[in-house]
């Protein structure tokens, strides 16, 4: 059991594995802050429905989220910074982990708005939460191990 | 720079009137009105009042003559309506409240469909009952 999960360890630290799951996260998170970047107006509404931060700070927050993920993102693919790109998506991750469960706690009936803003994606769910926690770790290992 | 280039560019802060999520071009093109200017526009026949909440709450309760389009489910409803709705009559959008938003972000995706013609109501469905306007209701859920 022990040498399985050394295994597991070694596999995922292994240098072209760590690239192809910084290339993933950076493509996902290029993707995700796109739409975002076009249609600001409907990912300031998203954020609104989440009831987390205070009116006067959404707008900015639609604005500037955006372009984190788009800029860490590049940085991740390209393979450069990949250390802090590894952080910054670390803390956004942590940061939806946070904002999908305190909106199923408090019952709040919204859209997801974690891929498109479209409206296409889907409620936020306990199944965005468990994908979440999935996309934690791996932000995590592109950070403390790219 | 994008954001400043962009049709759909919002301001940092909230606009004037404290809405979030307006884009610039658009702050003028979204006139809000009272729940007793609705009213009398209401019992003039002018206008077509259209319900953006979910279908469940129309279906309880709504203003008498209302459509319902509901908001979150737009991307599947839209081209049902897209043929139907009206462009020529002042359409009267609601939601829930005050600051549901949902009437906002339907107005918002009328403009692009050719739609200029509407008033948002500013209290939305709350107010409207708590003024004592007529409603249809159907507490079993069960509308004609």
């Amino acid at each position: 059991m022990r040498s399985a999960a050394r295994a597991i360890w070694q596999f995922l630290n292994h240098r072209i594995v760590l690239r192809v799951i910084g290339l993933g996260i950076g493509g996902m998170f290029i993707y995700a802050g796109y739409d975002k970047i076009i249609h600001p107006d409907r990912f300031a509404d998203i954020a609104n429905d989440y009831q987390m931060l205070p009116l006067v700070f959404i707008n900015a927050f639609g604005l500037a989220m955006p372009w984190m993920e788009l800029t860490a993102g590049v940085a991740l693919v390209l393979g450069f910074w990949r250390r802090a790109a590894g952080l910054v998506f670390a803390a956004l991750t942590l940061a939806f982990i946070v904002a999908v469960a305190q909106a199923q706690i408090r019952g709040l009936d919204i859209v997801c708005g974690c891929f498109d803003v479209s409206g296409m994606s889907g409620g936020a769910s306990w199944q965005h939460f468990a994908l979440d926690i999935g996309l934690l770790l791996a932000c995590i290992l592109v950070w403390r191990r790219a | 720079m994008v954001n400043a280039l962009n049709p759909l560019g919002i301001r940092w802060l909230p606009g004037p009137d404290g809405r979030v999520g307006i884009p610039r071009a658009y702050e003028s093109r979204l006139p809000e009105t009272t729940v007793d200017e609705a009213f009398r526009i209401y019992q003039s026949g002018e206008g077509l009042f259209v319900d953006s909440r979910d279908a469940e709450d129309f279906e309880k309760d709504h203003i008498p003559g209302a459509i319902n389009i509901p908001q979150r489910r737009w991307a599947e409803v839209w081209p049902e309506w897209q043929s139907q709705l009206p462009r020529e009559r002042l359409l009267l959008l609601y939601c829930y409240g005050g600051h549901c938003g949902l009437s906002t972000r339907q107005a918002k995706r009328l403009l692009p469909e050719g739609y200029e013609d509407f008033l948002i109501i500013d209290h939305g469905w709350d107010g409207w009952t708590k003024a004592g306007h007529p409603a249809e209701r159907h507490p079993q859920g069960k509308a004609d």
